[in-house]
């Protein structure tokens, strides 16, 4: 089994999920473990820091579309960034860059998510 | 390991990397519904596969038993499946945009998913 690894923390006010390695079926419980837990404390600003994630099946990406109406309902988002090429387009094959915000790297995000609307 | 041998094989049929890489997702994401769908996750049952390698493509069978595939031949609908918080149904999807042709059988009380990718397709 290909090995996988995920750790977290919070930076300027958003939860920042960084994974790493192999992301398929047998691995997703852990990815949804802590999702869940980030949801449950209340962070509704979520990036997934794919910068160094090899490889994601469905299993994933459909834990990704299984939590984001919550978070957008709660007014926050899940976005992603620093995704390499290959993991980029297996997102691009289900349509998922048309319905998440895929940003450069981890700092344009954040930078995103801090971005106060202006006022009329 | 039937990702990397698929890749390999796909590799051999003188597919680009970028499109080896790609069928052997469409590979994994067949065998991963079976081992879930149709066996129920259990570790002991067998799935069978096999390579035709032709000038003009490749086509892989993925053989097996257990229940029944439930594949509809509708395109699941992203905007539904997040509105309905379904997680999964998306390896349909990445099977059906990776490969040429994904078609499921039944005979003898053995499932066959077939899928054909053709070398001039992208």
């Amino acid at each position: 089994m290909k090995s996988f690894q995920i750790r977290s923390k919070m930076v300027n006010g958003v939860a920042v999920l960084y994974l790493k390695g192999h992301l398929d079926a047998h691995q997703v419980a852990r990815f949804e473990k802590e999702l869940v837990r980030m949801i449950r404390e209340s962070n509704f600003n979520i990036l997934i820091n794919g910068q160094e994630l090899n490889y994601i099946t469905s299993a994933g990406m459909g834990i990704i579309m299984g939590y984001i109406d919550e978070v957008r309902e709660k007014g926050g988002d899940i976005k992603l960034c620093s995704l390499n090429e290959r993991v980029h387009e297996t997102f691009d094959l289900v349509g998922f860059t048309e319905i998440y915000d895929f940003v450069a790297d981890e700092q344009a995000a954040i930078e995103k998510f801090n971005r106060v609307p202006p006022t009329a | 390991m039937v990702v990397e041998l698929t890749r390999h094989i796909a590799t051999l049929s003188q597919f680009p990397p970028a499109d080896a890489q790609k069928v052997s997702l469409a590979i994994d994401e067949a065998v991963t519904n079976v081992i879930k769908h149709s066996y129920g996750n259990q570790p002991d049952q067998e799935v069978r596969i096999e390579y035709f390698i032709a000038a003009a493509g490749l086509r892989i069978c993925v053989r097996y038993r257990g229940s029944p595939p439930d594949i509809s031949g509708e395109e699941p609908d992203i905007d539904r499946m997040i509105k309905t918080k379904r997680k999964g149904g998306l390896g349909v999807k990445l099977m059906r945009t990776i490969m040429d042709s994904v078609l499921y059988t039944t005979a003898g009380g053995e499932h066959c998913c077939e899928m054909i990718k053709w070398r001039t397709s992208n």
